[in-house]
C-alpha cells in the first residue's frame, strides 16, 4: 500500500528567468507503507526538496502529491496542517526543540495543535523520552543537553502523535559517530516495532544500509531506486 | 507622551474654566492696564499690587447693564503658612452685601453668610494640626469650609468679609510683629453680573468707556492669554505626540520585523508540527498586546507619577495651571493610552506577522 505518492512533481525557485533554479524535475514516486527510505545525493540535488514537497512543508510548481489518498494541495492550510499534526512526525537536522520548554512540554508540543484531548499525554511523553533514555531528565530544559541528546528529544516529539510517516532531514549531520549510531538505532527500532514508514534525507552514504529502499538524486530527479534484502544496519 | 500631553493639556483648560467658574462673574472689572497681572495672580501666584479707588465700585454700578458690582480686595501673600498646603497663601476681603460668588455657596452649604472672625479657603487651606482656628497677623477665623479645586492659585487663597479685613488689621496693629497692610477706600478687583439679556462684551467696553480708571474684561475672555499659551503648548505638544507615535509605529515594526526573522525557524517547526497560519498570526499578535500593555502600563505609571511628582516644576515651566485629574479620571486616560499602545502594536505588527504565518514552512526553517 502507498503512504505518499508523488506525480510529476517539480519544484522551482525564483521564478521563470534565467536565474531560476530548478530543484525537482518531473519527479514519480510511490512511498510504500513501512517503507524506510533513505534519500541520498549530492548538496543541492532536491533531496530536502523532496522530502518538503512530500510533506506540504513546501509547494510544489507541478504535479500532485497525495497521502492517504487525500491530495494534499488541494486542501486548505487548516486540513493539512491538521493532516501533518495527525500523521507525520518530523527530526530536523537542526536544533529544533523550542529553548523555553520543558523536555516534557515540548515532547507534548504536537498535541497543543490537535483537536483532540490526550488525556494520556504526560504519560505517553514519559514512556517516549524513556524509550529515547531521557525518561529521567523530563523537567530539564533543551540547553541542558547535549546536541545527540536534544535530537532524541526531538524523535520522542516525533512519536508522540503515533505518526504512520517519520521524516527525517539529515537526523544525524551534526553528530559524532557514536551518537549518530544511536540514533540510527533508535530509528531502526521504530521501524521495526512500531511499523512506522520512514523517509530518511542523508548525505551519508553509510546510512543507506540502514533502510529498506535507497533514493539517490541528482540534479532534481530519482537518478536510482532500490531496495534492500535483510537485516539492519551496515552490510 | 500622549498621557502627559493629555493631562497636561487637559489640566490647563479644566484649571481655566474652574478658575472663570470660581471667579462666578459675567465682567470682571480690574485697574486699568492690570488685567494679566491680576490673571498671573489669580492662576500662578504673582505678586501683584494693583488697586483702584473704591469709587469704581458706584462708577461701575451705575454703568447700563450692570446688575450687580461687587467689590473684592486683595489683602496680601504669606509664605509658609502652617495653614496652607504650599508655600504661599492669600487673602481676599470682598463685601457680603454684594457678593453673588462667594455668598451664595455658602448659603447652599453652610444654609447662612459668613460672620466676623470667620473664613471660607481654597482647597489648599486648613486649619493647622491640634489647633481649632487659624490664627494669621495675630486673628484667630474660624474656617467655615474649602471650595473645590481648581489647581491655581484660588486654591490656597483665604476668602473674608471687608469687615473681618478690618478687624483684624485693627488687631494686627497690637498682636502682630506688623500690621496687616490695607490701603483705604481701594479695592482690587470688582465682580459684575450683567443684567438679564445684556451683552458681556459691550458691557464691558462700557465699563472701560465710563471708568478711566478701570477696565472690564467679559470673564469668558479672563485669562485668555493662559488659554492661548496652553493652546501653543498642545500644538507643539501634539507634534510631539505625532512623532513619537509614528517613531514608535515604524520601531515596533522593525523590532517585530527582527523578531520574525530571528525566530522564522521556530515558526516553520511549529508549521512542521501542526500549527496552522492563523495560530501563527494570532500567537504573534497576542505577543504584541501583551507587550503593549506591559509597555504602555509601565509607560502609563511612569508619566502619572511623574506628573504629580514634579507639578509644581511643570506649571513654573509651561506658565500656566495644570489641574490634576482625580483617580477616577486618571483611570480613565490610562486604559484609554493602553488602548492607543494596543492600536499601534497592532498596526505594527500586524504586517511582520501575517508575512510570517503565510510563508512556506520549508522557506522559514532554511538558514
Amino acid at each position: 500500500m502507498t503512504a505518499v505518492s508523488l506525480r510529476g512533481v517539480g519544484k522551482g525557485y525564483g521564478g521563470d528567468g534565467a536565474m531560476a533554479f530548478v530543484a525537482l524535475r518531473d519527479v514519480d514516486l510511490d512511498i510504500e507503507i513501512n517503507d524506510f527510505l533513505v534519500i541520498t545525493g549530492r548538496s543541492g540535488c532536491g533531496k530536502t526538496t523532496l522530502l518538503n514537497v512530500a510533506t506540504g512543508l513546501a509547494t510544489p510548481t507541478s504535479g500532485t502529491v497525495t497521502i492517504d489518498g487525500v491530495d494534499i494541495w488541494s486542501i486548505t492550510d487548516a486540513e493539512r496542517s491538521s493532516l501533518r499534526n495527525r500523521t507525520m512526525g518530523f527530526v530536523f537536522q537542526f536544533p529544533s526543540l523550542l529553548p523555553g520548554l520543558s523536555l516534557e512540554q515540548n515532547v507534548i508540543l504536537p498535541l497543543e495543535f490537535s483537536r483532540e484531548e490526550h488525556a494520556d499525554a504526560r504519560e505517553r511523553a514519559r514512556e517516549l523520552l524513556d524509550m529515547v533514555g531521557l525518561g529521567h531528565r523530563m523537567a530539564a530544559l533543551p540547553r541542558e543537553l547535549s546536541a545527540g541528546q536534544q535530537q532524541r528529544v526531538v524523535i520522542a516529539r516525533a512519536l508522540i502523535n503515533r505518526p504512520t510517516l517519520l521524516l527525517a532531514d539529515e537526523p544525524s549531520s551534526d553528530l559524532d559517530e557514536e551518537t549518530e549510531a544511536e540514533i540510527m538505532e533508535i530509528l531502526r527500532r521504530i521501524h521495526v516495532e512500531q511499523a512506522v514508514t520512514i523517509m530518511m534525507v542523508t548525505h551519508a552514504r553509510h546510512l543507506v544500509a540502514f533502510g529498506t529502499r535507497h533514493l539517490e538524486m541528482a540534479d532534481g530527479t530519482v537518478r536510482e531506486d532500490t531496495e534492500h534484502e535483510g537485516p539492519y544496519g551496515p552490510a | 507622551m500622549v498621557l502627559s500631553t493629555v493631562i497636561i493639556s487637559r489640566g490647563g483648560e479644566e484649571s481655566l474654566r474652574l478658575a472663570r467658574e470660581r471667579l462666578g462673574a459675567d465682567v470682571v472689572v480690574v485697574p486699568r492696564g492690570s488685567v494679566t497681572g491680576v490673571e498671573g495672580a489669580l492662576l500662578l501666584g504673582n505678586a501683584t499690587n494693583t488697586y483702584m479707588p473704591r469709587g469704581v465700585v458706584d462708577s461701575v454700578a451705575a454703568v447700563p447693564g450692570v446688575a450687580v458690582a461687587s467689590p473684592q480686595l486683595y489683602l496680601t501673600s504669606m509664605a509658609n503658612s502652617s495653614c496652607c498646603a504650599v508655600s504661599l497663601m492669600f487673602m481676599f476681603a470682598y463685601d457680603p452685601v454684594t457678593d453673588f460668588t462667594i455668598e451664595p455657596w455658602l448659603k447652599d452649604k453652610l444654609g447662612r453668610d459668613l460672620g466676623n472672625s470667620q473664613a471660607v479657603g481654597g482647597s489648599d487651606v486648613f486649619v493647622p494640626e491640634g489647633e481649632e482656628r487659624i490664627k494669621l497677623y495675630g486673628y484667630d477665623f474660624d474656617l467655615v469650609g474649602n471650595l473645590e479645586a481648581t489647581g491655581t492659585n484660588l486654591d490656597q487663597t483665604l476668602f473674608m468679609t471687608f469687615a473681618t479685613a478690618y478687624d483684624m488689621q485693627e488687631v494686627s496693629r497690637t498682636k502682630a510683629k506688623m500690621a496687616l497692610p490695607i490701603l483705604a477706600d481701594t479695592v482690587s478687583s470688582v465682580l459684575v453680573k450683567v443684567e438679564p439679556g445684556a451683552d458681556r462684551k459691550e458691557v464691558a467696553k462700557a465699563i472701560t468707556k465710563a471708568v478711566p480708571e478701570a477696565q472690564g474684561v467679559p470673564a469668558a475672555e479672563m485669562f485668555g492669554s493662559y488659554g492661548s499659551q496652553i493652546s501653543g503648548v498642545l500644538r507643539t505638544m501634539v507634534v510631539i505626540v505625532v512623532l513619537t507615535v509614528v517613531l514608535s509605529l515604524a520601531l515596533m515594526a522593525l523590532v517585530f520585523w527582527m523578531s520574525v526573522h530571528e525566530r522564522r525557524r521556530q515558526i516553520g517547526v511549529l508549521r512542521a508540527l501542526g500549527a496552522t497560519q492563523r495560530f501563527v498570526l494570532l500567537s504573534y499578535m497576542a505577543e504584541a498586546a501583551l507587550l503593549a500593555v506591559a509597555g504602555g502600563l509601565v509607560g502609563a505609571i511612569l508619566a502619572a507619577v511623574a506628573m504629580y511628582l514634579f507639578h509644581d516644576l511643570l506649571v513654573s515651566a509651561l506658565g500656566f495651571t495644570i489641574l490634576l485629574p482625580s483617580p477616577a479620571s486618571l483611570l480613565g486616560l490610562v486604559v484609554g493610552g493602553l488602548l492607543i499602545a494596543l492600536v499601534v502594536a497592532a498596526v505594527a505588527a500586524f504586517v511582520p506577522a501575517l508575512r510570517a504565518s503565510r510563508q512556506e514552512p520549508a522557506v522559514s526553517m532554511r538558514e
